[in-house]
């Protein structure tokens, strides 16, 4: 079987008498490509926070590469391996692209390989992202778009074990999205990094991961390949709908 | 300009001062102290309130820990030593007190290091009083003024040179990443408390060392004379009138601000305070980044008129 690198077992977050996230467990294997989806509201971003130390969960275990990482520091989890982007890109906005990416590297990211040429240093990086050109440019100044792409870049220097996007292709064009689905299958692919996307467009999500969670109320409704999932009645119900078949 | 420069730049700048005592009269000297001892608290200040946006005003509790430690200190240590004790026990106070109240952030964290510098001057106070059954203490066999315009001036200087190094290093990037976003630098692996305790402290350090080195001035000290709010606040005003995300700007600042405030003094005896005031709005104003924010337009008005001397 293969290694698993980040395992949440009855994961609950309760925002006083909301129970936003409630007793979701979950495995991501090494080099895995998984999806989550749900309505608004579901908990999947909330569920992002739990995983990467944003927010302490009210109850559940976190386990990190083998080590209990449970009420720890957001700061702990980055140098365990666990990178995110934000639904909001969160940059420094007065520093340069370059400068952001290079924050990654040397905090996270210090000492941990590479893995490939590719992603030597910030510069590569941003090239690898196609925002090479806007190396010198305050992050601030960057469309909400290539924000986004930085933040994965942010992301990528940290040299995670498993990278959390939260919807890094909102707002983008038809197209666009296409070309971040191909990035961020690259990146998995390149890299052997596990990722977990969370996206509305449940269609092209569908089409590039390898198994999807469904989250409805805080709750995990169903985990399954693209096919099974799409498929189950309780998912199509509760939120699907038309939208996939 | 590099780090290297930068720092070697300070170096010779402050060994041009450092001829100061042999060249001018004492008036002249005593507001060069001034300069300068404005210059290492702002930079200082700046180095950790300026980046990270934890605006302290617990400058003048600082100072006055480091002017009592020579207080008490005098005649039992060489007030070469006492210099840096003032830093170090100021320093260590701080690392206390910033591990307690560093998850504050915004006004809370203004007012509650204001709150510290009265805790501390009463707390003084009282121990003086209970203990040492006394107000204030008479300094007395005290350096003379060259020595001290020397010793202030080299704390000042390590001051600046501590700045540059730290802007260029990983700790000062820790530190700008805490001031842009805290928690989006954690997610990338940034220990933030940890982070800003040492940055408090660094730059309390500083602070201490100066009120150690400056409380020699005084003939008598009391706590309400050393830890002296206004201190604070001037700190704080000469570092944002200068730019505080900049080394530069409240340098430059310092100097000016100590020289109009002299001159108004002087001047305008009545009204100087009132002038201040509306000499500060104005700058707050018209010009939110601080001087240093105006170094760009500078910097063109010099190519331009560099490139008019080449043609002409
Ligand atoms: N800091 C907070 N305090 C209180 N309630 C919160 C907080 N953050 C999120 N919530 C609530 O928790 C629930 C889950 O929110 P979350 O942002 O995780 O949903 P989501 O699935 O990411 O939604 P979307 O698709 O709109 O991004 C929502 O009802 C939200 O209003
Ligand atoms: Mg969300």
């Amino acid at each position: 079987m293969a290694e698993t690198v980040v395992a949440a077992t009855d994961v609950t977050v309760r925002f006083g008498g909301l129970v936003a996230v409630d007793h979701v467990s979950l495995e991501v294997a090494r080099g895995e490509l998984l999806g989550i989806i749900g309505p608004n509201g579901a908990g999947k971003t909330t569920f992002f926070h739990a995983l990467s130390g944003v927010v302490r969960p009210t109850s559940g275990r976190l386990v990190v590469a083998g080590d209990d990482l449970t009420g720890r520091p957001a700061h702990v989890f980055a140098r365990h391996g666990v990178a995110r982007t934000f639904q909001t890109p969160r940059v420094f906005r007065d520093m340069t692209a370059e400068a952001n990416v290079r924050f990654g590297l040397e905090f996270a990211g210090r000492g941990r390989p590479a893995g490939r040429d590719a992603f030597a240093d910030a510069r590569s990086i941003l090239d690898f992202l196609g925002i090479g050109a806007a190396a010198g440019v305050p992050a601030g100044e960057l469309t909400p778009a290539r924000q986004r792409l930085l933040e994965i870049g942010m992301a990528l220097g940290a040299r995670p074990r498993v990278l959390l996007l939260d919807e890094v292709a909102a707002g983008l064009t038809e197209a666009e999205v296409e070309s971040t689905a191909a990035l961020i299958r690259r990146v998995r692919d390149e890299l052997g990094i596990a990722v977990v996307w969370i996206e509305h467009a449940v269609r092209v999500l569908m089409r590039f991961v390898e198994r999807v969670v469904v989250l409805h109320q805080g709750r995990k409704l169903a985990d399954g390949t693209p096919g099974a999932v799409a498929a189950d009645r309780d998912v199509v119900e509760a939120y699907l709908g038309e939208a996939v078949i | 300009m590099s780090p290297r420069r930068a720092i070697a730049a300070t170096l010779a700048a402050a060994a041009a001062v450092a001829t100061l005592p042999w060249l001018t009269s004492d008036f002249a000297l005593s507001l060069a102290l001034t300069c300068v001892m404005y210059a290492g608290l702002t930079v200082s200040w700046s180095m950790f309130s300026g980046v990270t946006n934890y605006l302290s005003l617990a400058t003048a509790a600082f100072f006055g820990i480091g002017a009592y430690v020579t207080a008490w200190g005098l005649g039992t240590l060489p007030y070469a030593l006492l210099v840096p004790t003032g830093g170090l026990v100021a320093a260590a106070f701080a690392a206390l007190f910033g591990a307690a109240v560093l998850h504050l952030r915004g006004a809370y964290f203004a007012v509650i290091t204001f709150g510290l510098g009265e805790l501390v001057r009463h707390a003084i106070t009282y121990f003086e009083k209970t203990y040492a059954h006394t107000v204030g203490r008479v300094i007395v066999d005290v350096p003379g003024s060259t020595a001290v315009f020397l010793t202030v001036l080299a704390v000042s200087a390590a001051a600046v040179v501590t700045a540059l190094a730290v802007r260029a290093s990983r700790f000062g990037l820790a530190l700008a990443g805490i001031g842009s976003d805290e928690a989006r630098a954690e997610t990338l692996g940034v220990g933030a408390r940890r982070t800003k305790v040492a940055g408090f402290a660094l730059s309390a350090f500083f602070a201490g060392a100066l009120g150690a080195a400056m409380a020699v001035r005084w003939t008598y000290i009391e706590p309400n004379s050393v830890f002296n709010p206004f201190i604070g606040f001037q700190t704080v005003l000469i570092s944002m009138v200068g730019g505080a995300a900049t080394i530069a700007g409240p340098l430059a600042a310092s100097v000016v601000f100590s020289l109009l405030t002299e001159f108004l003094r002087l001047q305008f005896p009545y009204l100087f305070l009132m002038l201040l005031g509306a000499l500060l709005i104005a700058l707050v104003l018209y010009l939110p980044g601080g001087l240093a924010s105006l170094a760009p337009a500078v910097r063109a008005w010099l190519a331009r008129r560099a490139a008019g001397d080449a043609r002409g």
